[in-house]
């Protein structure tokens, strides 16, 4: 038993080990050998779809919350910037960030509400109205577009003091920096005694008001903190992403990718997997298109391919659901820890611990 | 008789409740006692403070009563079984006692407190822990993490600062942990700490239950079935645990059980249900000679039973 206290020590360092990897290569390699398609159609959207994710985590997978309004938070927050933007033009671009994500955060905590009384499915529709009433609203009152005929806004050019970030490399690197440092946060609060009343919440609720967590706190602030993230997201969305974005951009089958696609596919309750499902939200399609045209030809068009890419993914959520309910970042961690072991039979490693505090 | 009897002794003890203007000292006399308490388990309960106090419970579902004017006072630091045939209300007496149901009538005292109906997320404030029949256990945590959810309440710091790191929320996560490391020694639990809760066996998750109820080192723990679907062994060991957590911290113990056998060489003194009605209530030995316990055990006299309720 001495050996995984000895080794348990070694491991949080080879998790930042890996983590810091990641991160150099994604600061100091990518941004200059990868193309303006790979930064600003595959890299830009993955980072912000991943913020994302990691926002709807917080609330179904680590609190046990089911939301159907992603896509309504993306738009609230996306809608929040433009109009900090343009009508405080003062307003530093990070405060704007900030306030938006605290006014996507608002509107969270108030969908939320119903998670007191509602559970599971009760509590996923009620979250539809979010998703409804925001689209609605940002249609019908021209205010939130500046009277946008079609309730379109255009993106601002990103600048923090006095730096601005107009090509795709360096939109690339704005988006990664804000998601870099809302991940860690994330992470932060998720192993504090708030993160751990979420999972209580989650895995039993009786027990946990038995034990004094207070249930409404802890739901109102899940939902918050998701809303947040999502809403500084949504920012990206459309700052970084898209540069020009209508409401029908946030409808419900946005709402529905980031909840079964990431969320499921990736795995529920992991960040690791929030990202991983993000990457294939965003690749899968090229992959499929490239396949596609590959194997059958000039047959392969856009309407087969977005039907077939409906009937695959359709088909993979089932398949997951069923076998592995933990998603992608499950089958990553056993094919993991079956090479690692594999390599060292001989030392005893500390990947038993890795797999616990996954 | 023995009915009016306890009505009268829950009245009493109420009154002194509700006189005791000192009630800190009252408690702290009480925990200093306890060795004397446990000597002189089979005085009258009146004579202490009662750490628990039900006065004329019940409670109904539909047409059904599942408890009718139930009386019970639990002295500092004893340890009190409640035992009964099945659907005899027992559960149902420990879920109004935390607040899970909320009786018809009647009232819930701990120490100088009442409640109509116990509020569920202050019961940890109050010193009061449970456990529960069917393992309530965090699946996703390790046993540790389960443990130190038993510290929940006293996390006073807000998220913001949990996230920055503030020096209160340091320090109080720090005492907690410290505080969930003693227990997990305590109930020799140090070799499975990092395994998911989960994954053990049945007998070491109800171990690691007792551990998260008692990380508060609470005044008041209630155990609902703690000896059920576990091995002789296990039980046994169980029923050692729950008298050193007794003897260590001075918790008063309301335990609610079947098996007989294992209640009486457990308790210092026992309370018994039958059809919502407490029937008898005193030391091991008096319970065990009581004719109505033995009707209601061994339907000596079934018939006589149903027309006595």
């Amino acid at each position: 038993m001495a050996i995984p206290a000895s080794s348990k020590s070694s491991c949080p360092s080879a998790e930042t080990l890996w983590g810091a990897i990641v991160l150099m290569v994604a600061y100091g390699v990518v941004p200059f050998v990868g193309s303006d398609y790979l930064l600003d159609a595959v890299l830009t959207p993955f980072l912000a779809l991943a913020l994302a994710a990691v926002g709807l985590n917080v609330l179904t997978g680590y609190t046990g919350q089911v939301s159907l309004g992603s896509a309504a938070f993306l738009a609230v927050g996306a809608y929040a910037a433009y109009n900090l933007h343009l009508r405080i033009p003062s307003l530093p671009l990070l405060i704007d960030l900030v306030l938006a994500g605290g006014i996507a955060a608002a509107v969270g905590i108030l969908f939320g509400l119903p998670s007191l009384r509602l559970r599971g499915f009760y509590l996923a529709v009620s979250t539809l109205t979010a998703q409804f009433f925001v689209q609605w609203a940002l249609t019908k009152f021209g205010w939130f577009s500046n009277d946008n005929p079609s309730g379109v806004i255009d993106a601002p050019v990103l600048t923090i003091a006095g730096i601005s970030f107009t090509n795709a490399a360096e939109r690339y690197v704005f988006s990664l920096t804000i998601v870099v440092i809302s991940t860690l946060l994330t992470l932060r609060l998720l192993r504090s005694q708030s993160g751990r009343n979420f999972i209580a919440v989650r895995d039993h609720e009786v027990a946990a008001k038995v034990i004094g967590v207070p249930l409404l706190r802890t739901k109102l602030l899940a939902f918050g903190i998701s809303s947040f993230l999502i809403g500084v997201a949504g920012v990206l969305w459309a700052f970084a992403y898209l540069r020009t974005v209508e409401p029908a951009g946030f409808n419900l089958d946005r709402s529905f990718q980031i909840l079964f696609i990431i969320i499921i596919i990736g795995g529920l309750g992991s960040l690791r997997g929030s990202f991983i499902g993000a990457a294939f939200i965003v690749v899968f399609p090229l992959l499929l298109s490239r396949v596609g045209a590959a194997l059958l030809g000039s047959v392969f068009d856009s309407g087969i391919l977005e039907m077939s890419q409906r009937i695959v993914i359709g088909a993979l959520i089932i398949g997951f659901l069923i076998a592995e309910p933990r998603g992608l970042i499950a089958l990553w961690d056993r094919t993991w820890s079956t090479l690692w072991s594999a390599r060292r039979t001989a030392a005893p490693t500390c990947s038993l611990t890795q797999r616990s505090l996954q | 008789m023995e009915g009016g009897q306890v009505a009268g002794i829950a009245t009493g003890a109420a009154a002194l409740g509700l006189e005791d203007d000192s009630p800190d000292k009252h408690v702290r006399h009480a925990r200093q006692e306890r060795g004397k308490a446990i000597v002189s388990r089979a005085e009258p309960v009146t004579l202490q403070s009662p750490v628990l106090g039900l006065s004329n419970i019940s409670l109904g579902f539909g047409g059904v009563a599942a408890l009718r004017d139930v009386d019970l006072q639990v002295a500092g630091a004893e340890i009190r079984a409640v035992i009964g045939p099945n659907g005899a209300g027992k559960s149902s007496l420990l879920n109004v006692v935390s607040g899970l149901y909320c009786p018809d009538q009647g009232e819930v005292w701990f120490g100088e407190h009442s409640f109509r109906e116990v509020p569920t997320s202050k019961l940890a404030a109050h010193g009061v822990a449970r456990t529960f029949q069917n393992l309530a256990l965090f699946k996703g945590f390790s046993v540790f993490d389960n443990v130190l959810m038993g510290l929940a309440h006293r996390v006073r710091a807000g998220f913001l600062r949990q996230i920055v790191g503030s020096p209160l929320a340091r320090r109080i996560e720090a005492e907690n942990r410290s505080a969930a490391k003693e227990i997990i020694g305590f109930l020799y639990l140090d070799h499975v700490q990092d395994s998911l809760a989960g994954t053990l066996p049945y007998g070491v998750q109800k171990r690691v239950e007792l551990a998260r109820a008692l990380v508060g080192r609470p005044k008041l723990l209630l155990l609902d079935e703690p000896f059920a679907g576990v091995t002789l062994t296990e039980k046994q060991e169980l029923s050692h645990y729950v008298r050193k957590a007794r003897d260590s911290f001075g918790a008063t113990v309301v335990l609610i059980e079947h098996d007989i056998g294992l209640v009486m060489g457990l308790s210092d003194r026992v309370a018994v249900l039958d059809h919502g009605r407490k029937i008898a209530d005193g030391t091991p030995e008096e319970v065990r000679a009581d004719p109505a316990v033995i009707d209601a055990y061994l339907g000596d006299h079934g018939n006589d039973m149903e027309f006595a309720i």
